[in-house]
């Protein structure tokens, strides 16, 4: 879905809105206490904002506090985040200077222009200054004004001014310092653009009566972004590829290696632009497989061009051979050791996609429409959504390198799934345990809210819960990397608790599922039990839908199935520790 | 007619969420303090919305009960 439509395919009306921000919460629901703040009167922006909060955090109570009227540089200066988990501010002309707005008639005097744009200037800055301190301890979402400016420069509408060029060059550069900032998101203009175009917002009727400026299909949409961004879902992990006439136009068997084509002057630039958006995804850490019915050979001789966008050491697998493409979708997921809702499956024939979604209903499953240039257009923008991340880290652009040397450990782990201590002993091993406390690692948080597999319980942190454990001193939150002689896996394992004399209770840990089989997990436990000289550890365990590999390794450890509760103690789990092989180093931070 | 006076009662139920169900078609603004001038804008707007008419915020004074809001709403969606 094109990502304008992405917003008002699902525009609530007012009535609607009402009900669901209404809506009681469950008993036993975490609140979410939002603060919106806006010069103007929140009204329903607030109802649209909660309803949508609603959608996008449907097991929180969502809470919403608002500023004061006209107030905006004003509220966010006072704003006290103690008791917030986010902030979500709403920039309008008027914020900058109310002759910006039509509700304060302080002139429009040419003379008067200078004064505007030096004084909007200055309410920039205080923005600026305000919404950074707020993001050293909230997730802040901002939007810069939605609305058209109103018709008090001298020139038509439609010729640009030095008046308005100043007032739109000192708003690109407030975007650009608060875009660096890693705790603000800001609101795309042209992604609001194409989901509600420019005349489609202003309600100047309400305005003038109420204070409250905006349409109301407008609002759900804009509320609807707004809470997106502060939802910050996880992007998807791996794209699965067919290969004839979807990464180049032409029959592969058919046409040979120099028959195929991607270019504008065999009218196949769909194609290429298929290849480099494929080839940037990759390089921003998505893992891209193949999975085409073709002659190994013959792929493998057309990835040799020189000339094709996507090298072949962007991709990893390739699936090649004439059976179902659904096996090698199976087989290529269980190479990334990912789930298929983590995926998104493209080819161009709809008889394919049919057959993948039907294995795995969960997988987004899309068909390439190579001659519908506007489809193939939509197509990129989508995937763009489903994988955009805020930013890129260390980690994702080692995912793909440790995936394809994870490749020969699998065939050293065998049906068993572990490895032999022959093995582990010549790996040449590294763990690095070290403190998310010191250096506020983002990487920490994302593993806890995106690891399924090897997670404690399950539960999810939101920003402002992850900061406040952070700043807890009673909290600890030990980070775990790991590299070997087949590469670097990066930040691998994260673990939070607390210590009670000489017990430890671990409320959240996890494990990337790229670090199974290495024993990794039994180094964290005895590391804890050293580092604390613990006697026995608490775990706040609870069976999830998909933490089998968690359950299956306390199994292997306690003979038993983990229950709520579960604690070890020391003597226990050094009893029956297996050989370790790992070289170990603590560093100060994670 | 029996239609409308539901969709009505859902309107003010999602405006006066405290208000009891059997009290709705009862209300109005001097029994409900929670009808103030915010209220009165919220109402005006799901209206609006949920019958696709247009209220003049500052020509309606009297929609100061549900009975009033009854009426003006039947009236207004028989003229369309």
């Amino acid at each position: 879905m094109a990502a304008g439509k992405r917003f008002t395919a699902v525009n609530l009306n007012l009535l609607e809105a009402l009900e669901l921000s209404r809506k009681p919460a469950a008993d036993g629901a975490h609140p979410l206490r939002s603060f919106l703040a806006c010069g103007f009167t929140p009204l329903h922006l607030q109802t649209f904002l909660g309803a949508h909060l609603r959608e996008f955090f449907p097991e929180a109570r969502i809470e919403i506090k608002t500023g004061l009227y006209g107030d905006l540089a004003g509220s966010l200066e006072r704003l006290n985040a103690s008791g917030l988990d986010a902030l979500v501010a709403a920039v309008e002309w008027s914020d900058l200077d109310s002759r910006l707005g039509i509700r304060s008639l302080g002139g429009w005097q040419v003379s008067a222009f200078p004064e505007i744009i030096s004084s909007a200037r200055a309410q920039l800055s205080r923005l600026e200054r305000a919404l950074i301190a707020a993001a050293h301890s909230l997730p802040v979402v901002v939007s810069l004004p939605t609305l058209p400016l109103p018709p008090l420069f001298y020139t038509p509408s439609y010729l640009g001014s030095v008046e308005k060029a100043e007032l739109f060059s000192s708003l690109a550069n407030l975007a650009l310092t608060l875009s660096r900032e890693r705790g603000i998101r800001v609101l795309d203009s042209q992604a609001l653009e194409l989901a509600a175009p420019l005349n489609s917002r202003y309600d100047i009727k309400s305005e003038i009566l109420t204070g409250f400026p905006y349409k109301l299909p407008y609002t759900s949409t804009f509320a609807r972004m707004l809470a997106s961004l502060l939802s910050n879902r996880a992007p998807k992990k791996g794209l699965i590829t067919d290969l004839d006439d979807t990464v180049w136009a032409g029959i592969l068997g058919e046409v040979g290696v120099d028959g195929i084509n991607w270019t504008l002057e065999h009218h196949s630039q769909v194609h290429g632009l298929y290849q480099q958006f494929l080839s940037s995804l990759a390089s921003a850490g998505v893992l891209i497989g193949v999975a085409s019915k073709n002659d190994p050979a013959l792929v493998q001789e057309a990835f040799a061009r020189k000339d094709l966008l996507l090298n072949k050491e962007s991709v990893f697998p390739f699936e090649v051979h004439w059976k179902a493409k659904s096996e090698s979708v199976q087989r290529i997921l269980k190479l990334w050791n990912i789930g298929p809702e983590a995926v998104v499956f493209v080819d161009d024939s709809p008889m394919e996609v049919a057959e993948v979604q039907a294995a795995f209903p969960q997988m987004e499953c899309l068909v390439f429409k190579k001659d519908d240039y506007q489809a193939v257009w939509d197509t990129l923008v989508a995937l763009r959504d489903s994988f955009g991340k805020a930013s890129i880290s260390t980690e994702d652009s080692l995912r793909l390198e440790s995936l394809r040397n994870a490749a020969p450990l699998l065939d050293a782990f065998g049906q068993s799934g572990s490895a032999s201590d022959d093995f582990l002993k010549r790996a040449d091993s590294l763990i690095s345990f070290g403190s998310a406390k010191l250096d506020k690692d983002a990487r920490a948080l994302e593993l806890v809210n995106k690891t399924n597999q090897f997670n404690l319980n399950g539960v999810r942190f939101t920003e402002s819960d992850w900061s406040r454990m952070l700043s807890d001193p009673s909290s600890f939150v030990v980070v775990a990397s790991y590299r070997d002689k087949y590469g670097p896996l990066g930040k691998i394992a994260v673990i939070t608790g607390k210590v009670l004399e000489k017990r430890l209770h671990l409320n959240a840990w996890v494990m990337s599922c790229r670090a199974f089989s290495r024993r990794i997990e039994h180094h964290c436990l005895k590391y804890l039990f050293e580092k604390f000289s613990a006697d026995e550890i608490v775990f706040d365990f609870q069976t999830t839908p998909r933490n089998g590999p968690l359950q299956d390794f306390f199994v292997e450890l306690l003979a038993s199935p983990p229950q709520p509760g579960l604690t070890i103690s020391r003597t226990s789990f050094f009893a029956k520790l297996p050989p370790l092989f790992h070289n170990v180093e603590e560093k100060e931070n994670g | 007619m029996a239609e409308l006076d539901d969709r009505l009662v859902r309107c003010f139920a999602s405006v006066f969420p405290a208000l009891p169900p059997d009290q709705i078609r009862t209300a109005s603004v001097e029994s409900l303090p929670e009808w103030d001038s915010l209220a009165t804008v919220t109402l005006i707007a799901v209206l609006e919305q949920e019958f696709d008419i247009q209220i003049d915020l500052l020509g309606s004074p009297e929609l100061t009960s549900f009975e009033a809001v009854q009426n003006y709403v039947r009236a207004r969606v028989e003229q369309n």
